[in-house]
C-alpha cells in the first residue's frame, strides 16, 4: 500500500561547503533528525575554507553523519522512501562526495533520488521553522556567495526579483573581517563588534538604491571599506573597529532592508522571510523585524541551527520538489556555479 | 562470492562484477563525461550486463589510491554507501597494484606512474615472483622525467603503466633502451583487477572499515604544506639563535 505523502521519510544529504550534514523528514515539515559536522575548526588556521580539506573531510565524515541520523531518527534504511541531496551551488569537490553518496544510497535501496538547490534550500528552512508558513511570501537569501530577493509564489513556483552582480553580501563580511584581523569565519565576528560601535560613525556607500531596482552590489562598499582601513592605517590612527564593523554593517543592512520592503510591497505580500547563512546576523534579523512591525508585515526567521547549511532544510525542498515530480536520475551531477532562477 | 569493483582513480571510470572467481561483465571508459554522472549508471548497467542483482552482491572492492583527488572520493563515496545500504563488507585495494595485477610478466620490472601533477607521478614497482605480485620499490613521489631517466641505469626490461604515462610519457618522452611502454589496453586502471585483488583480501578475512575509510592520496592538500612551510619559517625566524 502507498504511504500517504505526510507519511514519507526523506533521507537528506549536505556537503556544499563545510558541513557535513544528514537528515531524515516525515513528511514536508517534521525533523526526525538532522546531524551537522561542523568543520569550522579545522578550517581556522587558514582563514577561511580550504577547498581539498573540506572534500578530505566530507568523505570520512559522511558515512558516520548518516548513522548518526538514522539512529537519532529510529528509522530503518528500508523504511526510507526517497533521497535528497544539495548538488549546488558550492565546491565541487565537497558537493561530490554528498552526491556520489546520496546517487549510491538511492541506487542501493532502490529509491527515488531528489538534487535540490541549496539556495532554495535556505529559503525552505523557513518551512521547518514556521509550521504555518505557506507560499505566497518574500524571500531574501543572504549567504557566503549569493544575495538575492526570491518571490515564492508557490512550493515550485519563484519569480527572481533581483540577486547580486558582483560579491554577496557574505563576501563583503568575510573579506573585511580578514582585513581587521579577525578570525574566520568573520560574519559573526562584525556582528559582534557592530553592536559595540557607532553605526553613524563612517558613512560607507550603498548602491542601486534606485526605486524598483532589486539587484544588489557590495564590491563598492567593500573597497570603500579597505579604503578607509588603509588610509587610517596611513595616517597612523589606530583602527577604531567596533566603529568600522558598525557603519560597514548599517549599509549592508540598510540595503537589504530597503529593497527587502519595496519587493514586498510590489509584490503585493505580507510576509517576509530570510534565508541563508547571514541570517545568522542580529543586527540584520532586528532591523528586518523592526521595519517590518512597522509596516505590519510577518517577518520570518529560521533558527540558528536550521540557518547553517544543515540537511534538514535539503530534505524539505527535496520533498515538495518531489510533489511536482522534481525527480533526477542517476546522472545527477554536482553544480559548484547553480544560481537561483525563475520557476 | 559476487565482488563489484570500482575504479575512479583516474580518467578512466571503470566498474566490474566478479562472481565466483568468473569475470562476469566489466564497463571500462576514457570518456568526455565526469565520473560522478556515470558512475552509478554504469553500476546499474554492468549488474544488468551480469545479470547480479545488487542485493546478491557480497562485497565491494574500490581502488582506493593514489590518484585523482576529487575521483578517488567519487569512488570511494559511492563504494561505501553501497556497502552501508547492502550490510555487505568494503575493501578498498591499491590503485598502483591494480594497475600492476594487468600484466601477469615474471621477469620483468612493472613500473606503475599515477599523475601527481606538475610533471610528477607517484610512482610504485613490482615484480612477479612464484605467482605472486611483489613490490619491488615502495610508493614515492618524483618527477616522470627523473624516473625514465633513471630506468637506464637499471639493468633490466622494464615496462610502464599508467596514466602518467599515457599523458606524459608515450610519444613524448626518449625511453632507455630497456624500457617500454604498455599498450593502451593495459595502460589504463581497470576494475578487473581491483576486483580479482578485492577478492583476495575478503577471502583472508580482510575488510575495511565503512564509517571511516579513506583514500590513500601519498599528499597532502597543497593549503596544508603551504601553511606548515610559512610557520616553519616564522617559528625559525623567532627562535634564539644559541637554539641551532
Amino acid at each position: 500500500m502507498e504511504k500517504k505523502k505526510e507519511e514519507l521519510l526523506t533521507l537528506a544529504i549536505e556537503s556544499s561547503c563545510d558541513e557535513t550534514s544528514a537528515a531524515v523528514l516525515r513528511g514536508g515539515r517534521e525533523i526526525l533528525a538532522n546531524i551537522i559536522s561542523t568543520q569550522i575548526p579545522i578550517h581556522q588556521k587558514f582563514g577561511g575554507v580550504v577547498p581539498e580539506i573540506a572534500s578530505r573531510k566530507h568523505i570520512v565524515n559522511i558515512m558516520p553523519v548518516i548513522d548518526e541520523c538514522l539512529r537519532t531518527a529510529g528509522v530503518e534504511l528500508k523504511d526510507i522512501d526517497q533521497v535528497a541531496v544539495t548538488y549546488g551551488p558550492g565546491l565541487v569537490g565537497a558537493l561530490l562526495v554528498g552526491v556520489s553518496a546520496a546517487k549510491s544510497l538511492a541506487f542501493s535501496l532502490g529509491k527515488p533520488l531528489i538534487g535540490v538547490n541549496h539556495l532554495e534550500g535556505h529559503i525552505f528552512a523557513n518551512f521547518l521553522a514556521a509550521p504555518d508558513l505557506e507560499p505566497p511570501f518574500m524571500a531574501l537569501v543572504v549567504s557566503g556567495g549569493h544575495t538575492a530577493l526570491v518571490d515564492v509564489q508557490g512550493y515550485n513556483r519563484f519569480r527572481m526579483m533581483g540577486q547580486t552582480r558582483d560579491d554577496a553580501a557574505g563576501e563583503a563580511f568575510d573579506k573585511i573581517a580578514r582585513v581587521m584581523g579577525l578570525p574566520y569565519p568573520g560574519g559573526p565576528r562584525i556582528d559582534a563588534l557592530a553592536k559595540e560601535g557607532d553605526p553613524m560613525a563612517i558613512d560607507f556607500p550603498q548602491a542601486l538604491t534606485e526605486k524598483g531596482n532589486y539587484e544588489f552590489s557590495f564590491s563598492g562598499l567593500k573597497s570603500a571599506v579597505l579604503n578607509y582601513i588603509n588610509s587610517e592605517k596611513m595616517k597612523g590612527h589606530e583602527l577604531n573597529k567596533a566603529d568600522i564593523a558598525a557603519s560597514f554593517q548599517r549599509s549592508v543592512i540598510e540595503v537589504l532592508v530597503g529593497k527587502a520592503f519595496q519587493a514586498v510591497k510590489e509584490a503585493g505580500r505580507d510576509t517576509l522571510v530570510l534565508a541563508g547563512g547571514v541570517a545568522a546576523n542580529s543586527g540584520l534579523e532586528a532591523r528586518l523585524r523592526e521595519e517590518a512591525e512597522k509596516r505590519g508585515v510577518r517577518f520570518l526567521y529560521p533558527s540558528k541551527i536550521l540557518c547553517t547549511d544543515n540537511a534538514a532544510m535539503i530534505g524539505c525542498r527535496g520533498y515538495y520538489q518531489a510533489l511536482d515530480g522534481g525527480y533526477s536520475d542517476l546522472y545527477l551531477n554536482a553544480v559548484p556555479g547553480l544560481s537561483l532562477t525563475d520557476k | 562470492m559476487s565482488i563489484l569493483a570500482i575504479d575512479t582513480a583516474t580518467q578512466v571510470s571503470s566498474v566490474a562484477v566478479l562472481k565466483e572467481g568468473r569475470l562476469l561483465a566489466e564497463l571500462t571508459m576514457q570518456g568526455k563525461l565526469t565520473h560522478s554522472e556515470t558512475l552509478l549508471p554504469h553500476i546499474e548497467q554492468v549488474l544488468e550486463m551480469a545479470a547480479v542483482a545488487k542485493e546478491e552482491l557480497t562485497g565491494i572492492a574500490v581502488s582506493n589510491g593514489p590518484g585523482s583527488f576529487t575521483g578517488l572520493r567519487i569512488g570511494l563515496a559511492a563504494a561505501k554507501a553501497m556497502s552501508y545500504v547492502l550490510g555487505i563488507p568494503l575493501v578498498g585495494v591499491s590503485t598502483l597494484q591494480a594497475l600492476a595485477y594487468q600484466l601477469p610478466a615474471p621477469g620483468i620490472r612493472i613500473m606503475c606512474l599515477l599523475d601527481a601533477q606538475k610533471g610528477n607521478a607517484y610512482v610504485e614497482s613490482y615484480r612477479w615472483e612464484n605467482n605472486s605480485l611483489q613490490v619491488v620499490d615502495s610508493v614515492q613521489v618524483a618527477k616522470i622525467t627523473d624516473i625514465v631517466a633513471a630506468c637506464a641505469n637499471m639493468n633490466e626490461q622494464i615496462i610502464l603503466l599508467g596514466d602518467a604515462v599515457q599523458k606524459k610519457v608515450a610519444g613524448k618522452l626518449e625511453l632507455p633502451a630497456n624500457v617500454s611502454v604498455a599498450p593502451p589496453h593495459i595502460v589504463m586502471p581497470r576494475a578487473a583487477c581491483v576486483a580479482m585483488l578485492g577478492q583476495a583480501k575478503l577471502m583472508a578475512g580482510e575488510t575495511d572499515n565503512v564509517m571511516d575509510l579513506e583514500p590513500v592520496y601519498i599528499r597532502r592538500s597543497e593549503a596544508e604544506v603551504l601553511w606548515e612551510k610559512r610557520h616553519l619559517e616564522e617559528a625559525r625566524a623567532t627562535k634564539p639563535t644559541e637554539e641551532m
